[in-house]
């Protein structure tokens, strides 16, 4: 006969004393599909855009990296593409839409320069614009979703996120290298305010929630 | 941003001189032997590239800097295609949301292969620029219709490609060159896959369209023909590098399909020659 009080325990609870992760979180499930369209929507618009310029611009380190920063985004896109249907949106180009009109407006604006000597002004459009946005909105949705219900958003924004920093970073020390006139930075800063304010009135890439406001977030979260 | 990019508008900097096959074509300083019938036995007048060649350093040099250029034009071309046309159902100028996807994808293939082969070029002791830069590449990625772009440029210019990489892994490793041959096989790897995706895209879009597939082949062909550079790519000797069959059966390509290549190489070639011969004609006539 076993003495069962001989027997080493294999009970635990569910959670480890270090795993934090707890349920509450600001996004429905329709709200976190809105988000996820807006974000599939965007990250196309800016790989279309990449892709096209590299055909436009002289410089071969632009040139290069443009190619590369291209397929990061239509991957993040393919991500928010595969998501969808998880979120219970079997059609995903339903919800692949624009926040707003004024979001639409800012990309027409930021992928309006084409000539071969405008190379500040696309840079400074997608590295000191758009993607400090992407940065905003994702880490805001990352921080404020449950992080047990939501866990697979959460991974794949983890996974954006690293590439958007590494993206911006190339993008912005591009932009140092090729601003080093006075009209250059005057370039530079003419077209970032002429996009920062339509980027303004659109509120985000989501719209104006993008990064929540002062009545929205709260430090519980809400379930 | 205009929808479609027109092949004279390829930004460069100031170090490249483009020109195009036409030019290249009718230059009269072809190394091309217009009286002899060569043939794969015949290696004594092979134009194979082999480190016992005479030219064999500035040949192999060449040939890596327009591999380089051939590589900014494919990045371009990808791009733009990822570009000009909307995620649809493949009609009506749209693609699958996916083929769009595969063309960003060969975007960042195609940068990382320009990367390799400016390395490969500095260390070969060539500078950017020092050859001329023919365009043909990206004119073929210029079609309005994507299905064209993917016969043009995955199947028939990427092929080319394929053939081209394995000339020069056997030439890295006939040279004793391991950091070319290193190089050359991971490009190789990238373009089957590429070859493959404008294999399975043409499939899968024209499925229900036989008359836009014809098409498509048609222009292939022309493509194929161009891209043999006037029976460069050939099984003759007087061809600088061979068919990788091989290679092109893992990217997709039928054994009809490969033959049917195989001919409009040698057809190209006996056409160059005669080209050739007719300049000299005429050249001899003037003088």
């Amino acid at each position: 006969m076993t003495d069962t009080s001989q027997i080493e325990s294999t009970a635990r609870p569910p959670f480890a004393p270090w795993d934090r992760r707890d349920i509450p979180g600001s996004f429905s499930v329709d709200e976190t599909a809105r988000r996820v369209g807006n974000y599939k929507w965007t990250e196309m618009k800016l790989f279309e855009a990449l892709g096209g310029w590299v055909a436009t611009v002289p410089e071969l380190d632009v040139k290069m990296r443009l190619g590369t920063h291209c397929y990061h985004h239509a991957w993040h896109a393919d991500l928010w593409h595969k998501r969808l249907p998880e979120l219970r949106e079997m059609k995903p180009e339903r919800l692949t839409v624009p926040a707003n009109a004024a979001m639409e407006r800012f990309i027409e604006a930021m992928t309006e320069p084409e000539a071969p000597e405008l190379t500040i002004e696309k840079l400074v459009g997608v590295y000191r614009v758009l993607i400090p946005r992407f940065i905003a909105a994702y880490t805001y949705h990352r921080n404020n979703t449950s992080e047990i219900t939501d866990a697979p958003t959460i991974r794949s924004i983890n996974f954006i996120l690293q590439d958007e920093f590494d993206d911006w970073r190339d993008g912005e020390m591009l932009l140092q290298s090729l601003i080093t006139t006075p009209d250059h930075v005057r370039r530079a800063a003419e077209h970032q305010a002429r996009l920062e304010a339509i980027m303004v009135e659109a509120g985000g890439i989501t719209g104006p929630d993008s990064i929540g406001t002062a009545e929205t977030t709260s430090t519980e979260g809400g379930a | 941003m205009r929808q479609f990019f027109p092949v004279e508008d390829l930004a460069r900097d100031e170090r490249f001189v483009q020109t195009n096959m036409a030019e290249r074509m009718k230059d009269g300083r072809t190394a091309i032997d217009v009286e002899k019938q060569s043939s794969a036995k015949s290696r004594g007048a092979t134009k194979r590239l082999t480190p016992e060649r005479h030219d064999a350093s500035d040949a192999a040099r060449g040939l890596m800097h327009g591999i380089m250029v051939g590589e900014i034009q494919a990045l371009e071309g990808a791009g733009r295609t990822a570009h000009d046309f909307a995620a649809g159902d493949g009609t009506n100028d749209t693609v699958p949301f996916e083929l769009k996807l595969d063309m960003a994808r060969q975007a960042w293939d195609e940068a990382r292969h320009v990367e390799i082969s400016a390395k490969l070029s500095d260390w070969m002791g060539t500078e950017l620029g020092e050859f001329a830069e023919n365009t043909v590449l990206f004119e073929a990625a210029c079609s309005n219709d994507p299905i064209l772009r993917l016969a043009g440029v995955n199947r028939a210019l990427e092929g080319l490609a394929i053939d081209v990489f394995t000339q020069m892994k056997e030439f890295g490793d006939v040279a004793g060159d391991p950091f070319l041959e290193f190089c050359e096989d991971w490009m190789l790897a990238d373009e089957v896959t590429h070859v493959k995706m404008g294999s399975d895209w043409l499939r899968k879009v024209t499925a229900n369209d036989p008359d836009r597939r014809t098409k498509a082949l048609e222009f292939q062909q022309v493509v194929d023909k161009l891209f043999s550079f006037g029976g460069a790519r050939g099984e003759s000797a007087d061809s600088s590098f061979s068919l990788a069959r091989r290679f092109r059966e893992l990217a997709g390509f039928t054994d009809d399909e490969v033959e049917t290549i195989s001919a409009m190489d040698a057809e190209a070639l006996e056409e160059r020659k005669e080209a050739v011969r007719k300049y000299r004609e005429r050249v001899g006539a003037d003088a």
